[in-house]
């Protein structure tokens, strides 16, 4: 790493103000160029922000720290039965919240199963949402593509075979985060402030942007604004949900593919509405539309279950290397489906999960 | 005094420490120990370089193989992406004071008994990890030793005899022992 | 016989300890000790004494070479080749080398033929290095080297490589530069067609053309294997001091005496003048036998500087830079008669080993299975990428992978179990015990017809055998010191790279003595003492424990005629037990340990005692190095669970049954082949050194996408070790590491195809390559 100041925030509006740019920002503008030094860059638990400045992919001047600001990273239920996530709550807090893991399993399950136990102590919740790709072409100075302000993709052409089957076109990054998958089918929102202390929130659905809106960052953080908490709306008493995930190993991977099934079940197997949303496959967490249409007011069973998982897949446009991520969404699609719906839950997925 | 002051400030909020080297204090395994870093220290480097204290490891430096654990009051972490300057008044345990001198953790004493042991590069770590786990459950079952454990990496494949250790220190299921 | 070295006659205990044992005679070195008896009557060989180092391990305080720091210490940085190929147009190190804190800095990388331009063959090779105060201030002086490539065409890819309009890695005259994977060679006594070097012709024999046609059924397939990289926990490190006196060197490495040697030789130094150490070391599987690039770098720093240097490698380089196993691809095909006698093999096989050569897979399949006609063709294929080097059972692992398959194709085409063919076709009396044994613990008649289970998780059990030879280092030496106060040393060079040599040569040591283990000081891990055996090869307690005995022994005897001319006795007739030393039969004549020691007319009675040959003579002998009458073998047996809708394979269960002579502590052994069963798994299952062939750049150096097994992925694993006594040495010990890793992924992909009905000839079988087998992915089957 190269060398850097260091500013412990006093407050959250102080570190907004201070923050020069984004980390995407400073990433496009200033790698590699001397002036990298001016950036001012937000740290949480700074697992990724550390990563990237050890590759040298950002060197900024000075690091403003926002870890030990109070009161950011609590866990509370709110009054109408939805939850508030303060930005700076670990993974493993997330984890193992008993309240959340009824209210929200899906999350507690995608927040277990990301990163290792030692990374979930240290990681945040804000954090987590806003790390860059693990795109290795991204991730590796030697090659400076688009993402980061160059002129091609190596993804295309090279090896893609942990890339983007959706939404690909331009840049094939998947969203990096785990828990971002389950929050997503939840429909949660995402609270930002600014250095005034003006606090808006806004829908993970459009925190996120795609290549094609934007090929430089993954989400619109502006610079000057924190995020400072994560806002999971109230399940209804017969929601149930599942997350999934198939990696190479069976711990301690990011998934190959992922799905978080969210269903709003009438009682007698009829679901009145769904929420699927993929991992792994998209620039974004993906929502399956499609699968979402045809689960709601059906039966759920294994026919529905599997015409869910072949629904999921609609629109996708694998690479030259990736073409296998397709029957394993749909089956983790059509396994989630039936274990939310409490049919079948004797199919392995997480073989990770505590 | 005057550097006193200074490493007050240090941690203060608001203040601009570095880039260049700064004093700063750390509560390690129930010292209070005092050490020049630069911001970019990570805990890791700062515990092997200028407290000496090598036990800690070093053998991917971006978090994946947990070599590094440390705890950080009761939590373990990879110290290799902490920075030192970040840790403030938190107590820090290393593998050299996680028991008393000249004794043995128990975590310690079943590692050599099962021989969980091999190369050893690993195995502070591993040993941080799993007395992590067992000052939070005292018997743990092999599923939650095998999450205490899932961010190591061991390439001689001491796990499964790292496994047994733990198993023999809890009680919930017999070790099978030949 | 030679009459200037007396021989005697002694009774050894044969065969396979749990069948019963038979006896016989052989005439060994007068200056031997006896015949040892079988572990059943013996207090500390065979015996799970406690790892020599555990405390020191489990404490935080072993020294390894990472945490060595000497005074003045400066620290060295790599400055590595960014280019897969390029011509290095000019270097200037003066700013560098001008640069705050920064006290040497040289070129490291070399002209292929003296007075031609530097040409540059793979990203990370070191071009040049710069010992500074701080490791930071290093790596910024790399900024400041001014260096100019032209970047020359290339390819990474192994079947591009082949064609013929490939770029060339190398050109004819440079060839007898080529880094060696294997043995010394040279590549230049094999032609060189493009990117391909050879054949290479070893163990061919009688004629396949003939074998085919008398053959009533073939089988004919394509296998291959991925490189793997070693993955050491400990990255390659060195601290360098070179001073008046000499040359002192701190190494993680698997051989300290052929370092030392390599590097005498290298700087022109005596060997007198040169010291290596490693007190705990964090792994090699191959990789660190060598001084190496990094050796020479540091110590060239150390002298330019006049500081002791240290190096350490970070895992990026350690991935693109410290070896790696050469991929492979090979064509296998054998003829059997309706009954399964084999009457042909052919092999021919490419393999790439990046810019090195000796990418072979292994004499496995000449040796295995005896076959009269074979055909052995082995060709390297040379690419813009890092060098291979010797990595656990290397050639063999890939070899097995490809033959085992192979014979279980046949056995169902002959309508035959696996096992039973094998026992048709495998002579040896050790394997087809180690077949039944391993067959009974996995419950083998309990195995059904491939792809049996209805539902998407089908399970599976599958077998493959290894072979390793059972190397021995002739060149090797150990001494035993006893004290005085009755303390005892055991010394030697070798080390301990987390094998428990060290534990071996206590129990060893004290059996011979009567003493405990604990109660021996192992003293290893330093050229100051007599030359060990490397720790590679699986050779290391086949080395050094017959010298251990041999030279405790020799220290008894001496202790004993001091003590039985006081007591006016023959020696022979006392015994040591307990601590104390008594005649036999008469306990009234009996003396504590100390005080014998304590009447000894010199502070301390010492032998030296090296390897000698084998009893029953080498199999083969060549240098240093030789191999006993017997090879080391293993069956290992594998329970595998598929997911058919997800790819994913879980290895449930893994049965390891071995032989290595004598096990002398069988709880370490177990350790090791936990451990071989881990990294074959592992290999089998995932990893991989992926190369982009666009611009030669490793995509995945570090522990993220470079995927090794963790601890959720590790099965239950039973290791059952044969005592097979040869009467061979004065141990009659030999290694297990090797072996251990040899079969696994064959076993592993033979379970596979008993689960799913599918066979998968490509490593490692990562969900996609599975789901591209069961033809799922869209786009077809491979
Ligand atoms: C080996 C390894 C494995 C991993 N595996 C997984 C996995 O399986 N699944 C998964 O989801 N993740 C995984 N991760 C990623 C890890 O979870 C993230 O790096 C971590 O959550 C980031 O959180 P942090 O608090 O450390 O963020 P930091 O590194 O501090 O910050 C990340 C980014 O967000 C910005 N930032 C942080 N907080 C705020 C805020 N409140 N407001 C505005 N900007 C902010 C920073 O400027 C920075 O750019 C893995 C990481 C490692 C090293
Ligand atoms: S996929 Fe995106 S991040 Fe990866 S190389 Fe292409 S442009 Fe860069």
């Amino acid at each position: 790493m190269e060398p850097f100041a260091w500013q412990p925030a006093a407050s959250p509006s102080e570190a907004a103000s201070i923050a020069t740019h984004t980390t995407a920002e400073a990433m496009l503008t200033l790698t590699g160029r001397p002036d990298t030094q001016q950036a001012m860059l937000i740290k949480a638990g700074g697992v990724d922000l550390l990563d990237l400045m050890k590759e040298g992919l950002v060197n900024p001047g000075r690091l403003i720290d926002i870890s030990r600001l109070p009161d950011l990273d609590g866990i509370s239920g709110e009054p109408d039965g939805g939850v508030r996530i303060g930005a700076l709550a670990t993974l493993a807090r997330i984890a193992a919240h008993p309240a959340l893991q009824q209210s929200h399993a899906a999350l507690s399950q995608a927040a277990a199963l990301a990163a290792s136990p030692q990374i979930r102590n240290r990681a945040t919740l804000g954090g987590n949402l806003l790390q860059r790709p693990r795109c290795w072409y991204f991730r590796s100075a030697a090659h400076h593509c688009l993402r980061k302000g160059g002129a091609h993709c190596f993804a295309f052409p090279g090896d893609n075979r942990y890339h983007a089957v959706f939404a690909n076109q331009g840049c094939a990054i998947v969203h990096a985060s785990t828990p971002a998958t389950a929050l997503a089918a939840y429909r949660a929102e995402v609270e930002l402030a600014d250095s005034a202390g003006h606090r808006r929130r806004v829908p993970l659905a459009d925190f996120f942007v795609l290549p094609q809106a934007d090929m430089h960052r993954e989400n619109t953080l502006a610079r000057g604004e924190l995020l400072t908490a994560v806002w999971l709306p109230p399940q209804k008493p017969d929601c149930r949900a599942q997350y999934l995930q198939i990696g190479e190993r069976a711990a301690f991977d990011w998934p190959l593919a992922a799905v978080a099934a969210v269903l709003d079940m009438d009682g007698t197997g009829h679901c009145r509405q769904a929420s699927i949303v993929l991992g792994a496959a998209a620039p974004v967490p993906w929502r399956a539309r499609q699968a979402e249409a045809l689960l709601a007011g059906a039966r759920i069973d294994s026919a529905t279950a599997a015409a869910a998982g072949e629904a999921a897949l609609a629109g996708a446009t694998p690479l030259s290397q990736n073409a296998y991520k397709l029957p394993l969404l749909a089956a983790l699609v059509r396994r989630a489906v039936l274990s939310a719906a409490a049919i079948d839950t004797v199919l392995p997925a997480n073989p990770g999960a505590p | 005094m005057a550097n006193e002051h200074r490493k007050e400030d240090a941690a203060a909020a608001g203040r601009i420490a570095g880039p260049a080297p700064l004093p700063i204090v750390l509560r390690v395994n129930g010292e209070t120990r005092e050490l020049m870093v630069e911001p970019r220290t990570t805990l890791a480097e700062a515990l092997r370089g200028p407290l000496g204290l090598t036990g800690t490891k070093i053998a991917c430096n971006h978090g994946v193989c947990s070599a590094c654990t440390v705890w950080l009051d009761d939590l373990a972490v990879a110290s290799c992406s902490v920075l030192a300057i970040e840790v403030g008044e938190r107590r820090i345990t290393t593998i050299e004071g996680l028991a008393g001198q000249d004794r043995l953790h128990p975590v310690q004493a079943a590692f050599i008994d099962y021989d969980a042991v091999q190369c050893g590069f690993c195995t502070p770590g591993l040993v941080m990890s799993c007395a992590a786990l067992l000052a939070r459950n005292p018997r743990p079952d092999r599923k939650e030793i095998e999450t205490a454990i899932s961010g190591h990496l061991c390439r001689c494949g001491t796990y499964p005899h790292v496994v047994q250790a733990m198993l023999a220190l809890g009680t919930r299921e017999e070790p099978d022992l030949e | 016989m030679n009459d200037e070295f007396p021989r005697r006659r002694e009774h050894f205990p044969v065969g396979l300890a749990h069948l019963g044992l038979e006896t016989v005679e052989r005439e060994i070195p007068a200056d031997e000790p006896p015949a040892l008896g079988p572990n059943a009557g013996l207090r500390q060989i065979g015996k799970n004494a406690p790892r020599w180092d555990a405390r020191a391990k489990v404490t935080g305080a072993a020294r390894y070479t990472v945490d060595v720091s000497l005074p003045g210490m400066l620290h060295a940085a790599v400055l590595r080749s960014p280019w897969p190929h390029a011509r290095l147009r000019s270097i200037d190190l003066s700013r560098a080398a001008a640069a705050p804190g920064v006290h040497a800095a040289l070129t490291v990388a070399e002209p292929p033929v003296s007075g031609k331009p530097i040409v540059l063959r793979y990203v990370g090779q070191p071009v040049a290095a710069v010992a500074a105060e701080t490791p930071a201030l290093a790596q910024a002086a790399l900024q400041l080297i001014d260096v100019r490539y032209e970047p020359l065409p290339f390819v990474t890819d192994p079947d591009r490589a082949k064609q013929a309009d490939a770029p060339a890695v190398y050109r004819k005259p440079e060839l007898d530069k080529v880094p060696s994977a294997g043995l010394p060679a040279s590549a230049a006594v094999y032609p060189l067609s493009g990117n391909v070097l050879g054949p290479e012709s070893r163990n061919s024999r009688g004629d396949v053309a003939t074998g085919f046609a008398e053959a009533a059924v073939v089988v004919d397939g394509t296998y291959r294997t991925q490189v793997q990289t070693h993955c050491c926990m400990e990255p390659h490190a060195i601290v360098a001091s070179w001073h008046e006196d000499g040359l002192d060197v701190w190494m993680s490495t698997q051989f300290t005496a052929g370092v030392r040697v390599q590097l005498a030789r290298h700087f022109g130094l005596p060997l007198s003048r040169v010291r290596v150490q490693v007190q705990a070391m964090g792994g090699g599987f191959g990789s660190k036998s060598q001084m190496g690039v990094y050796g020479r770098t540091a110590v060239s720093l150390s002298r330019l500087a006049g500081a002791p240097v240290r190096l350490v490698y970070r895992r990026d380089e350690e991935h693109m830079d410290s070896g790696n196993r050469p991929s492979s691809e090979q064509h296998l095909r054998i003829g059997a008669r309706s009954d399964g006698t084999l009457t042909a093999i052919s092999l021919h096989s490419h393999g790439s080993a990046g810019i090195a050569f000796g990418a072979a897979p292994g004499g496995i399949a000449s040796a295995l299975y005896p076959c009269p006609n074979m055909e052995s063709l082995h060709y390297d294929v040379f690419t813009n990428a890092g060098p291979s080097c010797a990595m656990r059972g290397p050639g063999n692992t890939q070899g097995a992978f490809a033959l085992e398959q192979s014979i279980d194709e046949l056995a169902e085409k002959l309508a035959l179990d696996p096992i039973v063919l094998r026992d048709r076709i495998d002579p040896s009396p050790v394997h087809r015990e180690e077949r039944r044994m391993g067959a009974e613990r996995i419950g083998w008649s309990q195995r059904r017809a491939p792809a049996s289970d209805p539902g998407p998780l089908k399970r599976g059990v599958g077998m493959a055998q290894s072979l390793w030879p059972a190397n021995v280092q002739i060149n090797t030496a150990c001494e035993v010191r006893l004290w005085r106060d009755g303390s005892v040393e055991v010394l030697s060079s070798v080390q301990d790279i987390g094998t428990g040599v060290g534990t071996v040569l206590a129990q060893v040591v004290a059996e011979e003595l009567g003493l405990e283990p604990a109660a021996i000081r192992v003293r290893i891990g330093d050229t100051e003492f007599p030359s060990g055996p490397p720790s590679y090869g699986s050779r290391t307690t086949a080395s050094i424990t017959p010298p251990a005995r041999t030279a405790a022994w020799r220290v008894k005897e001496a202790f004993f005629r001091t003590i039985a001319s006081a007591w006016q006795v023959d020696a022979h007739t006392l015994i040591v037990q307990d601590g104390s030393i008594q005649v036999r039969n008469d306990p009234q004549r009996r003396i504590s340990w100390q005080e014998a020691a304590a009447a000894l007319r010199t502070d301390r009675i010492s032998a030296t005692a090296g390897r000698a040959d084998d009893y029953a003579g080498f199999r083969y002998r060549s240098g240093d190095a030789a191999m006993a009458l017997n090879d080391l073998g293993g069956a290992q047996f594998a329970e595998v669970e598929v997911d058919t809708e997800s790819g994913v394979i879980r290895v449930l269960r893994v049965v390891a049954v071995h032989d290595c002579g004598r096990p002398i502590n069988p709880r370490q052994i177990e350790s090791q082949v936990q451990g071989g069963v881990l990294m074959g798994i592992s290999y089998a299952l995932m990893e991989e050194r992926i190369l982009d062939s666009h611009t030669g750049w490793m995509l995945n150096p570090n522990f993220v996408d470079y995927k090794v097994l963790g601890p959720q992925d590790a099965p239950e694993i039973d290791v059952v070790l044969l005592e097979n006594y040869q009467g061979f040495s004065a141990s009659d010990a030999y290694g297990i590491s090797e072996p251990a890793n040899i079969a696994t992924a064959a076993a592993i992909a033979n379970a596979v195809y008993n689960a799913i009905g599918v066979r998968i000839r490509s490593l490692p079988m990562t969900p996609a390559a599975v789901l591209q087998a069961l033809g799922l992915v869209p786009g077809g089957r491979h």
